[in-house]
């Protein structure tokens, strides 16, 4: 891993998700794609065990630092990340269809404990939080199989190498 | 080899354990010192952050006016606005040059109006802004925030130089109004608009009714508009109290930047 190449894109990417996003945003909810998500997913899949796990609470601590309070993205992104980092060394996620799969279920997962620790925490939460995380989630698994060839890229990651890893 | 492998499993899972407590040592934190790190990540990179929002909102006007009119109307408007745009800007300029104290509006005799622009601005779940003024500023909590000359919301949280506004869309946000002759309270509903909680249907409401801030010592001396009285339904949870919806008057989602109420300033 590059680990200062990763540290530009993700300060990237979450200005991005920050600011620009917004362009792309849906219906009166004002649904966008996860551009941090959909990098978690990438890294999980793409890296090894351990740079997965580092990689998935970095991510979510990129999160918490643009979202309402930090802890619960980091703790949410970190533990669905590192899982799907572990189940990727039993089932292979290749195609483009399961890496969206991956992407929705694991969005959906880690926002719903987001949420969960998010109210915990004693911040207010939206009334129509889970109709904005499965439209958020449904855009960020459309949109992103394309975001891992440039990703890839960046990165200097050679995708066909990663099949199922062996345990 | 099966030692390294083993070893390997051991380490993955010890860093795995320590992000999971730095994880929750940030989750038990008080929030006021967790949201230094918000502020200082939004304080470096204000600059992108601006221009990023910048090109969002005038992305999405752009996307609202090909919805209605012509596209010769449209690139007239697009032109007409990049004019006023360029001087609305020199105005500003010429204003801050000449006096730190930006604008004043009639009703706010004593108070200075500190212009802020928006950083960014949150509307999913939590409703709030950062703004690129600080305590160096004279920003203070709970002072109250314009947008269009109508209250938008309060300071939440201060640092040196950027800060947090609570929309009044905000479910936390509660503010004393005037809704006719009547005093009450308004609270955000964590959407686009506000709610009138608690109150009894012997009260008369009209539709289209103006709610006005309440003057508040030390905050604020006149009142000011937020909003209008949008939907007034008997609440069916409990049917001897009115459900009110406020629609507030200043678009929120379209304000690049705010004016912050500082009375009694120290200069």
């Amino acid at each position: 891993m590059r680990w200062s190449r990763f540290a530009v894109f993700v300060l990237i990417v979450t200005v991005l998700q920050a600011s620009l996003v917004d362009i792309f945003a849906v219906t009166r909810l004002n649904i966008k794609p996860d551009l941090l998500l959909i990098l978690l997913v990438f890294f999980s899949i793409y890296s090894d065990t351990t740079e997965a796990i580092i990689t998935s609470f970095t991510i979510g601590f990129a999160a918490d630092i643009i979202g309402p309070a930090i802890g619960p993205q980091m703790l949410s992104f970190g533990i669905f990340g590192t899982l799907l980092a572990y189940l990727h060394r039993v089932i292979t996620i290749k195609k483009f269809l399961y890496k969206s799969v991956a992407i929705f279920i694991t969005g959906f997962l880690a926002g719903v404990l987001a949420y969960f620790l998010t109210f915990l925490k004693g911040e207010p939460t939206a009334s129509n939080v889970y109709a904005v995380l499965f439209g958020t989630c449904l855009y960020s698994s459309l949109a992103g199989p394309f975001l891992f060839l440039p990703s890839a890229w960046w990165m200097r990651i050679k995708t066909h190498r990663f099949g199922r890893r062996q345990a | 080899m099966n030692m390294t492998r083993k070893q390997a499993r051991v380490s993955s899972r010890m860093v795995f354990v320590w992000f999971i407590l730095i994880g929750f040592i940030f989750l038990l934190a008080p929030q006021g010192l967790t949201n230094k790190f918000q502020l200082a990540f939004v304080h470096i990179f204000r600059w992108p952050l601006r221009i990023g929002r910048n090109i969002s909102l005038s992305a999405r006007t752009e996307r609202v006016l090909t919805d209605v009119v012509s596209r010769r109307e449209h690139n007239q408007l697009q032109n007409y606005l990049a004019n006023v745009t360029e001087e609305l800007l020199q105005k500003h300029r010429k204003i801050e040059k000449l006096s730190k104290l930006r604008d004043r509006l009639y009703a706010l005799e004593g108070a200075k109006l500190m212009t802020a622009d928006i950083i960014t601005a949150s509307t999913d779940g939590h409703n709030e802004l950062i703004i690129n003024r600080g305590e160096m500023d004279g920003l203070g909590e709970g002072q109250f925030v314009l947008g269009d000359n109508s209250i938008i919301g309060t300071i939440s949280e201060v640092s040196p130089r950027t800060a947090k506004v609570r929309l009044i869309t905000d479910p936390s946000s509660k503010i004393a109004v005037k809704l006719g002759k009547l005093e009450t309270v308004i609270q955000g509903d964590g959407k686009d608009s506000v709610k009138v909680p608690l109150l009894s249907i012997k009260h008369k409401i009209e539709i289209g009714q103006e709610i006005f801030a309440r003057k508040k010592p030390g905050f604020l001396d006149a009142p000011v508009i937020i909003g209008t009285v949008e939907e007034c339904k008997r609440d069916d949870a409990n049917p001897i109290l009115w459900d009110i919806t406020v629609k507030p008057v200043c678009d929120i989602s379209k304000l690049t930047d705010v004016a912050v109420i500082i009375m009694n300033p120290k200069e």
